[in-house]
């Protein structure tokens, strides 16, 4: 019942703020959202270490089961959604977006965090999905309530973008569901591992095609990641936040789930063609980013480069490619959940952080940020010691020592996928030069307050710890993920 | 011949019709009594609905008019699914009388000014909405051709007058479209029953003659195509492509609460009656056998799902919008009727009652939002703008009308729509019919543009801030309304068990 708590609390007290509008002050809104955060955070937390879990019939007709429970695969992304609920809802303290009321933006914060949770912790199939879709008005308000206030057009834009591109993959991934709850005939995820295997070969690949579809518009896998750059760089600082380390990371959780899990034949059939996209993607965004100008948008192309590193390693279908992917997914979403903090931080006081006019020296002006700023390039980029290392490098190695695909394809990705790590570092440097290094003569009006302020100082703070623990102590990770992810691999065909 | 008559059974049946003659009853004896003409339809409503709600708890279904054996047939078969329907269109009268005559309950007392939204007074108007509902909940049941045909036109008839009622020329035109549209429905309808018996030598939809029929090559093709041109009289009456045409001008052009009736009783009138030919059907034949309903079924719900939410992306009428949603929405409702199984039924009836739940809570907020509109007075302009800023300026009729139209998209939080879609697609993935399934993908996909566009305007800022007119009955149906929605939110398995 804990995880069943964990889940409906931020739902329940989202719905009330979000009804709430006006009524509430600002602080008042607060005072209410951040205790139920950190209670939420509280109940993941012991839903995780006492293996909490429920299964009630929920909806007759369609099989729907009321199923929660937590893994080793979801375990982490519980604790990493929970923890980002939290941070977000503390730097609202002192950065609250304009367009709505603070409870309205409160209230969307803690649904998508609840939304999340829901998805990470179903253990039905159809229950995913109706979590999966439960994220997409609070995020969607996020962008268009919340987003950039100069340019209402690029918001509502991005915002509709961003919904209906994402309601497309979900439905596509819906009929997978379906065709695979059909033919296996049992919605459960434990059940699904052993039916869904016993499936002919042709049945699964369609099945997995549909699913990797569906579930790659959200990752974003190229060439369907159009929609993140747009809404990235119209999101206020926080909805960046959940979108980067919170809602990509359903699609590389539902990647793991259901096709990979389920019908193991026909992913591995399917995962040549998405090692290939994941490189394309990795090797497309890293040059974008080379020449980009919105610093927003560059990180948000360099979340499609990152995820195609996870995406690599789950395609190869290894043990090692497995949990570089989990490690990857967790690290991702810390470092990409640091550099928007900043990044949105700078935006907020300068109107634009765009690489085409001259930028102050946050070296001079802002030294706390700035060395924020380069060690969260440093995690970009791959450096040892920092959380982005592991995901990439085992990533990269995974791909190398599969023996899927045609002849030495994965190997050819796994040498691109490396090519590719070398433009991150390209880029993280190109950034560090126009940033942190800056120019001299710019105006002071701009810079007077660039340092951090208030609660941003905290978030970020708790940040850095988690880029440099994971960094250095990647078991804090493996420990956890390590038996579920062999056994997920066992006895497949991709696994031997 | 005898038959078994179970009179409780027939409740939700002849409660709103005994409710018709007595509210003219009462109109005879005191002409001018308004609260009892609403009183004592809403207490034949609220009895019918009792019956239909029980029987939809039920595991058997609540049978009547039985004849003897060795045929042992009941003319009259409401299984829980058809409970389900029963009861939502007893409720959505209800709603329907509240707006009509709820709203003027004071005109008596001296309430200068305010006169009834209809012509012909409260008892007429009660009386027409109680017949079509009688209708409905008839047709829903009926397992004989004879009463599935009087049920069905007993449903549409009344709908022409109370259309007409409102003595505008739009409503006049609107009528006029709709009496047109009904006469070539009931003439398709008539030659379509007409080749069932010809092709079964039955006068029911029993399955003995029904398998006979579909082993002999010669009268499968009429049965066939007896199926075929019932699907086109109902798809007049279901607003299906293309058989659409009346709706938008009948839509708009009738008062809005008339309208709501349209959506709802009509439509589970229409579905009732479709799903009863088709279950019969699916009795006896697989899919694979019967490509021609298949391929028919499929492609008018696939082109009604994408024409229907395609122009309604355009509409800023919201009652035009909403009529040209009811388009795309009645694809979804038979899309699952292409599986050809129990199973797929259900979910065409389940999906019926979420899209009535959610339709009817729009058009009350609709209704509350722009006022009432008295007999023979010039239509006021309705615009999507008139709403812009609902949310903020009106809390509880902004978020319901948020809620119904997530509903209608397929979107949390509303809830009920979304499990409404998974219902609907599911019997058609699971019959295997692959590119069906895809196509209303991108239905889906048109669905959620055409409401969040809508919602946009709600959320945006606005001048819909003046206050609202004092209009108990509608508020009151707004609660009702809105209550079923909340709850079918969280506890879908009220609709779909």
């Amino acid at each position: 019942m804990i995880v069943v708590a964990a889940v409906v609390l931020p739902i329940a007290v989202g719905l009330g703020l979000a009804l709430a509008g006006r009524s509430l002050s600002r602080t008042t809104a607060w005072a209410l959202a951040l205790p139920a955060a950190l209670v939420t955070l509280a109940l993941t937390g012991a839903a995780v270490v006492t293996d909490s879990g429920v299964d009630r019939e929920w909806v007759g007709m369609i099989g729907l089961h009321l199923a929660l429970g937590v893994d080793g695969i979801s375990a982490p992304l519980l604790v990493l959604t929970a923890s980002i609920g939290v941070l977000v809802v503390v730097l609202a303290r002192s950065h609250l977006p304009e367009g709505g009321s603070p409870s309205l933006y409160l209230g969307a914060v803690l649904l998508a965090t609840g939304g999340a949770l829901a998805t990470f912790a179903a253990r039905d199939a159809i229950l995913f999905f109706v979590a999966f879709e439960l994220v997409l008005i609070p995020v969607w308000l996020l962008i268009h309530r919340f987003g950039d206030p100069h340019n209402e057009a690029a918001r509502k834009d991005a915002g509709l973008r961003f919904i209906l591109f994402t309601v497309s993959g979900s439905v596509l991934m819906l009929i997978g569901i379906l065709t695979l709850v059909g033919a296996a005939g049992t919605s459960q995820l434990d059940e699904l591992v052993e039916a869904g295997a016993g499936l002919p070969v042709g049945t699964q690949t369609l099945i997995a095609a549909l699913l990797v579809l569906g579930l790659a518009v959200k990752v974003p896998v190229f060439p369907l990641h159009t929609w993140l750059p747009a809404a990235h760089a119209t999101a206020p600082t926080g909805g960046s936040v959940i979108l980067a380390a919170i809602l990509l990371k359903m699609g590389t959780y539902g990647l793991v789930r259901l096709p990979m899990a389920s019908v193991p034949d026909g992913f591995a059939r399917i995962a040549p063609l998405l090692a290939v996209l994941a490189v394309v993607g990795i090797i497309w965004a890293g040059l974008v980013c080379l020449v980009e100008v919105d610093a927003k948008r560059l990180i948000a192309y360099s979340s499609v480069a990152h995820m195609g590193f996870v995406v690599l390693g789950l395609a190869s279908g290894t043990v090692v490619g497995l949990q570089a992917a989990l490690i990857g997914n967790i690290a991702h979403g810390i470092i990409s959940a640091l550099l928007f903090v900043v990044i949105g931080g700078l935006k907020d006081r300068w109107g634009a952080v765009r690489f085409d006019r001259p930028l102050p020296a946050l070296r001079e002006h802002a030294p706390r940020l700035g060395f924020v700023l380069i060690l969260g390039l440093a995690a970009t980029l791959g450096l040892p010691g920092l959380a982005g290392f592991w995901g990439e490098l085992l990533g990269i190695y995974g791909a190398w020592t599969s023996d899927l695909g045609p002849g030495l394809l994965l190997k050819l990705c796994a040498a691109l996928a490396a090519v590719g790590a070398v433009l991150a570092a390209a880029y993280a440097l190109r950034v560090g030069r126009l940033l942190w290094v800056g120019e001299a003569d710019t105006p002071v009006a701009a810079v007077e307050r660039t340092e951090t302020v208030g609660a941003e100082r905290l978030v970020l703070a708790v940040l850095v710890v988690a880029v440099v623990a994971i960094g250095l102590v990647p078991h804090l990770v493996w420990s956890v993920t390590l038996a579920d992810a062999t056994a997920l691999l066992q006895g497949t065909v991709i696994g031997r | 011949m005898r038959v078994a008559f179970d009179w409780f059974a027939l409740t939700p049946v002849l409660a709103p019709a005994l409710g018709a003659l007595l509210v003219l009853t009462i109109d005879a004896v005191v002409p001018k009594a308004r609260m009892a003409h609403l009183g004592a339809a809403l207490v034949a409503l609220g009895a019918g609905a009792a019956v239909a709600g029980y029987g939809a708890t039920r595991s058997e279904p609540l049978r009547s008019l039985c004849l003897e054996a060795p045929d042992g047939a009941c003319l009259y078969t409401a299984d829980p699914m058809a409970g389900i329907l029963q009861l939502c269109a007893l409720a959505a009268a209800a709603v329907v009388l509240l707006m009509l005559i709820g709203d003027t309950w004071r005109a008596r007392a001296g309430a200068a000014g305010t006169r009834d939204a209809l012509r012909g007074g409260p008892a007429v108007t009660a009386a027409l909405v109680l017949a079509a509902t009688a209708g409905a909940t008839a047709v829903v049941a009926a397992q004989d051709l004879g009463a599935w045909l009087v049920g069905l036109e007993l449903a549409t008839l009344p709908m022409i007058a109370l259309v007409a009622l409102a003595g505008r020329r739009e409503a006049v035109h609107g009528a006029l479209t709709l009496l047109v549209t009904s006469v070539l429905s009931f003439s398709l309808l008539a030659l379509g029953v007409a080749l069932w018996v010809i092709a079964t030598g039955s006068s029911t939809f029993a399955t003995s003659g029904l398998r006979d029929a579909w082993g002999v090559p010669e009268q499968r093709l009429v049965l066939v195509t007896a199926v075929l041109v019932l699907l086109a009289g109902l798809g007049f009456k279901l607003s299906l492509v293309p058989f659409h045409a009346w709706t938008p001008t009948t839509y708009a052009g009738a008062a809005l609460p008339v309208t709501l009736t349209l959506a709802t009783v009509s439509k589970i009138a229409a579905l009732g009656a479709l799903i009863t030919v088709v279950r019969a059907l699916a009795s006896v034949v697989q899919p694979p056998t019967a490509t021609a309903v298949v391929t028919a079924i499929a492609g008018v719900a696939l082109v009604s799902i994408l024409l229907g939410n395609l122009i309604a992306l355009r509409q800023v009428d919201p009652v035009r919008l909403l009529a040209w949603s009811a388009v795309g929405q009645a694809g979804w409702v038979i899309l699952p009727l292409t599986a050809l199984t129990a199973a797929g039924t259900d979910a065409a009836a389940g999906y019926l009652a979420a899209y009535v739940i959610a339709t009817t809570v729009a058009f009350v907020v609709v209704h509350l939002v722009h006022g009432p509109v008295d007999a023979g007075a010039p239509a006021r302009a309705r615009e999507l703008s008139h709403t812009a800023g609902l949310a903020r300026n009106h809390l509880v009729l902004g978020s319901l009308l948020i809620l119904a139209l997530l509903s209608l998209a397929g979107l949390p939080p509303g809830v009920i729509g979304l499990i409404a879609k998974i219902a609907a697609l599911q019997p058609v993935v699971t019959a295997g019919l692959w590119p069906v399934a895809v196509v209303a993908v991108v239905g889906a996909v048109l669905g959620v543009a055409v409401y969040l566009r809508w919602v946009t305007i709600l959320l945006g800022a606005g001048r819909s801030g003046g206050p609202l007119q004092r209009m108990p009955g509608s508020r009151l149906a707004l609660l009702l309304g809105g209550t079923a929605l909340v709850v079918t939110s969280v506890l879908p398995a009220l609709v779909f068990r």
